[in-house]
């Protein structure tokens, strides 16, 4: 498999780890176990950092010319960045709701 | 001949898993088929596979999965073995899972 395929693969499997991670936190805190939910995020924000340091060598890459061509599992890698980054956000709003409601709800 | 199904959001890199693994199964002269879908096929696939193999951006979905599988084993992809494409050892782990589940 030729250089760039590999990049985006790896790219590929953290930042679709982080976005596995994030949603599952969602679940957790939906269910009350706000430890557990904690515990996803971070889980998800270190796989989000090894995608971006992937991405930030592609992008290298990019800047130097030695990326020659746009194919469609970078467009796809690209894609599911956007995807966690976007879950990382929603993950992290979701919990803070949950946590609230389960504030008021033992008042 | 034993059956693997792999799974991922678009079935797009696990196309390129599946080649790799596909051309372990030749050189040890391995008779399977292994196949890649995208999450929103799977209802259509499931009952031909011996065993679901999940890509890790999809392993948040693998309790829903599951309860489509039933008794078939369902299992998320190694990381470390998904981020480096190594067909070999996925096909491994795969069709030892096949054997305990048998």
């Amino acid at each position: 498999m030729e250089g760039l395929e590999m990049y985006c693969v790896e790219l590929i499997t953290y930042v679709g780890d982080a976005r596995s991670s994030f949603i599952q936190a969602i679940g957790a805190a939906k269910e009350g176990d706000f430890l557990e939910a904690d515990r996803l995020i971070a889980a998800g924000e270190e796989s989000f950092i090894n995608g971006h340091r992937v991405h930030g060598e592609l992008i290298q890459k990019a800047a130097s010319g030695e990326l020659s061509h746009i194919s469609m599992i970078l467009v796809h890698a690209e894609d599911q960045l956007m995807s966690a980054e976007t879950f990382k956000i929603l993950a992290n709003e979701f919990i803070d709701v949950y946590r609230k409601m389960g504030c008021s709800f033992r008042v | 001949m034993k059956n693997i199904l792999v799974v991922c959001s678009a079935g797009m890199s696990t196309s390129l898993l599946v080649n790799k693994m596909k051309e372990t199964a030749e050189k040890k002269n391995i008779e399977v088929k292994i196949w890649a879908i995208s999450e929103a096929e799977i209802k259509n696939h499931i009952d031909e596979a011996h065993i679901v193999l999940l890509g890790p951006q999809i392993r948040f979905m693998a309790d829903k999965i599951r309860a489509v599988a039933g008794t078939k084993p369902v299992e998320v992809i190694n990381m470390a073995d998904y981020g480096t494409m190594n067909g070999e050892r996925v096909l491994n782990t795969a069709l030892e899972k096949i054997g305990d589940a048998e």
